[in-house]
Order: C-alpha cells, then structure tokens, then sequence
C-alpha cells in the first residue's frame, strides 16, 4: 500500500504553530495596509475621472488603464525586483523591502478596482444633488465631500468588502518576491516533512475564519449604511442581539 | 508535398543533426577522443600489488553518466572526466587499462567479488558505502554558494551564512541544508531564508541585493554565475563538498597505496588540470 496516509495530528500541531500564526499576520497586515491604501487613492482616481478637466480624468484613467491591464504577479516582480534592478542606491534597496513592495503594490492594484467602484458610487447619486450643494454655496470639493461622497458609500461599501475578500487571499502571490505569507509558510513547511494536504488543510482553515469573521463585519457595517431605506437587512449580528436584548433600533 | 510524407524527413534529418553534434563531441581527427593520458596497450605486472599483477587495471563503473562517464556513439570507447583519470592513473602504474560496464546498484558487490579492480562511476563517499568499501577520493562535487562579486560578506563555508538572508528555491536539499543549520550551528543567529518557486528567482533576489547569497547544486550555481556576466561569483572552494572516490576492496591495502601516489603523481604533473580543464569542470578539483 503506497497510499499517504491523511494525517489528522498534523493538522493539529500546525494550526497554532508560531510560524503559521505569524504568517496569518502577515497576511493580514498587508491585506489591511493595501486596502487602506487601495481606497483612499481609488477614491481620489474616482473624482479625478469624474473630472470635467481632461488632463486630469485622462491621467486618471492612465492609472486605471495599467493596473489593471496587467497581472499583479507581474506587477509585484517589476515594482520589487525591477525597481531595484534599475535604482542601484543602497539607501533605496535598504528601504525597499520586499513587505514593503507588496503593500505598496497591491495598494496601487486595489486603487485602480476601487476608483472604478468609487466612480459607479459617485455616479449613482443623482446630479441633482450637486446642482442642490452648489445652490447652497459650497464649493465642488465641498459639496464631493458632504453630500456626494457619504452617499455614494452605500453603493461602495458592499463591492469593497468584496474587494478586501479577494485581497487576503491574493496576497499569497506575495511569494514570487519572497514574502512569506499564509499560504507560503504552510508550502515551506510542506516542503520539509512532505504532509502537504495537511499543511494546506491549515491554510483552508485559517482563511475560512479570517473570511467568515470579515463576512459578519460587512454585512453588519452595510445594515448601518442603510440608513433611511425601507428595509435595513438584517444581519448576524442584529439577530444576536435581538434574540439577546430585545430590539434596538441602532 | 503531403505532410504525412514529411516523418521520412524529419527522422533522418533528426539523425543527421544528431551525427553532427556527435562528431563535434569528438573533438578530435577521424573521431579519437582528446585524451588527456595514453596508458600502454600491454601493461607490466606491477610488484607487490596482486590486482595489478596481469598489468591490467580493471575499472567497474556505470558508463551512462556523462559528462563523468559515457560510452561514444557508435563506438565502443568509453570517454568521461572517470575515464581520463583512469587512463592517467594506468599510466603513471605503467598498466594498461579496461573498463567493464557494470550497473551501478550493486556494484559494491560486484567489486567485493572481484569482477574487476576498482570501481570508478561517479560514487559519492557515503558513511553507508565506507562500510562496504574504502575509497580514494578525486573530485568535490556538492552544493554552490552563489554571492556578489568580491564576496563582501567574506562567505566561505555553510556556517558563514548565519545571520544572512539566503535565497533558495522551495523544496531543495539546500533548503533543508539551511532549516538544518537554523536547528544548529545557526541557532543563535538564524539564517533569514527566502524560498522561491523557482532557483533563477532566486539569483534574481541575489543579483538585486534582497538576499547575500544564493545556494543551490554546484553546477547550477557555477553556470549561473558564468551567466551573470561577473555581477556574481560562486565561492570557492565549495562548502560542504560531497568528494567522488575510486572504490576498491578494504584489502586492497597495496593497490590503494599505489593508486594515492599515483593520483598526487598526476595533480602534481598537471595531468589531473588538464582533464578538468577538458571537461571544464575545473571547480570540482579536490581542494
């Protein structure tokens, strides 16, 4: 019999091993960190294609066009090891780091995906509503800012939950340049004791939790958001606490 | 022309492109090997040691092992860095010398019942073999440490990387090699290792200052740094180099005896250089 045995122990001595939980950190790290990043630059592409400047809506669409034409495995290998090739400074090498290039790159990759989901939320509110802003004296920042903007965000919230989703698990492309993320660290151990399924098994796992925790979050923050229509969607969370303490209108 | 005629072309096309590449294997007038040594055609009986009393140095080895061993197309000569050294050997003895194509499993046993002399075919001295058989080593093959060129770390042997950052590719020995030094002689200062899918990513990482150093298999690593266009440089001598060695039987005190003069004789003549130099393998020489 040449079968491999599935082994259940294993899973249990690597799913809490200081190397895959520091890994899961890493991981979540980055995904958090390029996120943030990824909206607040999607958010400006946004208005700037929104512009009627077309210098300014063309340069943004530039943006766009490139990140996302190309592959972010690809991206990551030009934006760590090309861009080291091409600046031989010690200074820049010492402070290029390998995390420091993926954060940074799937930051500009998210940036592209959530200024064309920033823009379909600015589009959806009514032009109206900017005629109404100006009426009142504010200026087109102003009026982008208090009035378009935190309306568009329930048109934007829900695709970038979704976005954050495929973020966490992308990260594991993270290993063409070395970093060592979830699902690296359970194929570096693999590599040694050959109990692959297992170690993957571990990955599964941690990304199923980390996923389903983020899932109840979302669809809690989108209940909040969903002020003033008819029907606030009820969530995990908002049952729990229904079932615990009674109603509460929050 | 009907493409199903174009397989009667392309096989004797295949062929004739073969030949070619052959006869330039070669290397030398009406397809003679360039030869480093010329042992005689009949030996004289060598005194006081009894395996060598016919004048005949009897070699086992596993001829399908190129560029270490392998049998001329087309003909029946054996050529190879082994046979060069055998051929030198024999004729620093005065003997003539025979190969015997012998499988390599089990050609321990096959020495131990004296089917031949020795046994050449690229055997890498292991604990488990020592016990079988002695050996007299003759090349250092093993792992390559790939650095910058000028070597700014000072890297000479394995535990010179603890505390660099070593670029590997996932699931090598090498990787092994380093989690093992991580477990030792690094423990207090841990080898920071990069694990790439592939080893050229992991030159890459070199050549761009991500890691100090690259390891992997000594020829991989000598090619790469050939390639590199003296950006990188391999450290030499190899570290932890595995040494090939002539097998012989644990009573064969006298034959190993003559064979080590016999070796020194031929480092010390320019003979074992000269091999080398041929197989361009001249980073396998014995430190």
């Amino acid at each position: 019999m040449l079968a491999i045995r599935f082994d259940l122990d294993t899973v249990g001595d690597f799913l809490f091993d200081p190397i895959i939980l520091e890994a899961l950190r890493e991981t979540l790290y980055i995904a958090l960190l390029a996120m943030v990043l990824g909206i607040a630059l999607g958010v400006i592409l946004a208005v700037m294609r929104v512009s009627r400047n077309p210098l300014v809506s063309g340069m943004a669409g530039l943006y766009v066009w490139f990140w996302r034409a190309t592959p972010v495995v690809l991206q990551l290998l030009l934006m760590y090891f090309g861009l080291r090739q091409l600046i031989e400074n010690d200074f820049f090498r010492d402070n290029w780091t390998r995390w420091r290039a993926a954060v940074i790159t799937f930051g500009l990759n998210e940036a592209a995906y959530m200024a064309e989901i920033a823009r379909a939320g600015i589009l959806s509110v009514e032009s109206g509503q900017m005629d109404a802003a100006k009426s009142l004296g504010m200026t087109n920042l102003q009026a982008m800012r208090r009035v378009i903007l935190p309306q568009a965000l329930r048109v934007i919230v829900p695709p970038t939950g979704n976005e954050f989703v495929a973020m966490l698990k992308n990260t594991s492309v993270a290993f063409a340049i070395g970093v060592v993320e979830l699902l690296n660290a359970a194929k570096i151990q693999a590599a040694r004791n050959f109990r692959v399924m297992e170690l993957y098994t571990v990955a599964a796992f941690w990304y199923l939790v980390v996923v389903s925790a983020f899932s109840v979050l979302q669809a809690e923050l989108e209940r909040r958001l969903a002020v003033g229509e008819r029907e606030r969607p009820e969530t995990l969370l908002s049952r729990a606490m229904a079932v615990l303490g009674g109603r509460r209108g929050i | 022309m009907s493409m199903r005629y174009l397989r009667f072309f392309i096989f004797p096309a295949f062929l004739l492109v073969a030949a070619a590449f052959i006869y330039a294997a070669c290397d030398g007038d009406d397809g003679v090997p360039a030869f480093i040594c010329s042992p005689p055609e009949t030996g004289t009986a060598v005194e006081g040691v009894p395996e060598l009393g016919d004048g005949v140095l009897q070699v086992g080895s596993d001829i399908a092992y190129p560029p270490l061993e392998f049998i001329i197309e087309g003909t029946e000569t054996a050529d190879g860095v082994d046979v060069d050294i055998a051929r030198c050997l024999a004729e620093e003895l005065g003997v003539s010398v025979e190969f015997l194509n012998t499988g390599f499993d089990g050609i321990e046993a096959a020495l131990n019942t004296e089917e031949f002399d020795i046994v050449m075919s690229a055997m890498t001295i292991t604990p488990e073999r020592s016990a079988q058989i002695d050996f007299v080593p003759y090349l250092s093959v093993g792992v390559g440490i790939l650095v910058e060129a000028g070597n700014p770390d000072g890297i000479q042997e394995v535990e010179d990387l603890c505390g660099l950052t070593v670029a590997v590719q996932l699931g090598t020995i090498q990787q092994d090699q380093l989690e093992d030094l991580n477990a030792g002689a690094c423990a207090d200062s841990n080898v920071n290792i990069v694990t790439f899918d592939t080893n050229p990513l992991a030159v890459e990482d070199l050549r761009t200052g991500g890691s100090d150093a690259n390891f992997s298999d000594l020829p991989v690593a000598f090619l790469d740094a050939q390639q590199s266009g003296g950006e990188l440089e391999l450290v030499e001598p190899a570290p932890n180099p595995q040494p090939y060695g002539i097998g012989l039987r644990k009573a064969s005190d006298a034959l190993q005896a003559s064979l080590e003069e016999a070796f020194q004789a031929i480092r010390d003549g320019g003979q074992y250089d000269d091999i080398l130099a041929r197989w361009e393998l001249e980073f396998t020489a014995l430190p």
